[in-house]
């Protein structure tokens, strides 16, 4: 049969081409027409007026709405964008490890530097990060020796002070 | 989403993967939509509406991940073939060695027999 002449099929594309309205018009149209080409040809052998058949095609096809929802998502083969993301705690244990080089922010830029390395390792997709996460664990540890020597130089020199 | 539920995590998976079967459909050669399309609506436990595919279809073809031609048909109109690029066969790839390693992750954690080994 010739689908350009079934009324089902014509509602059909009619409700297709208006859930696809928020399409670039040269994409829209070629959904439209690729649609209309898989019914020409899963009808083909199909005897005109058979509307059994005709329901049963549109129903293999799905709504046109979710026909348009699947034209008008970005990227499905990238569900997680957030996950493409720096690592929040990589960025903040440089940021600590910098601002507050030595005594707590050290502590705390090792703290961050280690749980975005752990963070970074769990993430399927390899979240960007773990350099900015190994730089604040080295100044992390870098502060903490300078806090260390410093309490040994004191403690050397006691009465340097006075 | 209820609170401790993923949503539809299958579902999330199908769709995250689907793009790769097509380009695996591919992998031997050519096929034109209708075809390529019914044979993935026809795997069982893969339930995609046909209609869907189209758009993906066209997304690949846009991310220069297959390439298309229209060829006369024996009978009726003629058709659109698709076929894998270069780059669509590096993808594929890819894919496949990461798909593996996932899979057998994935099952090594959920199938009872394999963990009571560990």
């Amino acid at each position: 049969m010739k689908v350009h002449t079934d009324p089902l099929v014509d509602d059909y594309l009619r409700r297709l081409d208006a859930a696809a309205s928020t399409l670039p018009a040269d994409q829209r149209d070629e959904l439209v027409s690729e649609i209309r080409d898989h019914l020409e040809e899963a009808l083909r052998q199909t005897p005109a007026g058979d509307q059994a058949a005709v329901r049963n095609e549109l129903e293999r096809l799905g709504s046109p709405e979710e026909i348009a929802a699947a034209a008008a998502d970005p990227a499905p083969s990238q569900p997680a964008g957030a996950a493409s993301q720096i690592n929040g705690f990589a960025i903040a244990s440089v940021l600590v490890a910098v601002l507050w080089f030595a005594g707590l922010g050290a502590v705390l830029a090792l703290v961050f530097g280690y749980r975005a390395r752990r963070q970074i390792k769990d993430s399927a997709d390899g979240q960007p990060g773990s350099g900015l996460a190994t730089a604040g664990i080295i100044l992390g540890w870098i502060g903490i020796a300078i806090v260390v020597t410093v309490v040994i130089l004191i403690s050397l020199h006691p009465n340097k002070s006075h | 989403m209820e609170p401790g539920r993923l949503r539809n995590p299958v579902s999330q998976l199908r769709k995250g993967t689907l793009e790769y079967c097509v380009l695996a459909l591919l992998q031997d050669g050519q096929r034109y939509g209708f075809e390529l399309v019914r044979t993935l609506s026809e795997t069982d436990g893969l339930l995609v509406s046909e209609g869907t595919i189209y758009p993906l279809l066209s997304r690949l073809r846009r991310d220069e991940l297959v390439s298309t031609s229209w060829q006369e048909s024996e009978a009726g109109p003629p058709r659109r073939y698709y076929q894998l690029t270069a780059a669509g066969k590096r993808a594929l790839a890819d894919f496949s060695e990461e798909w593996a390693r996932f899979r057998d992750a994935v099952d090594a954690l959920v199938t009872p027999q394999r963990r009571a080994g560990r």
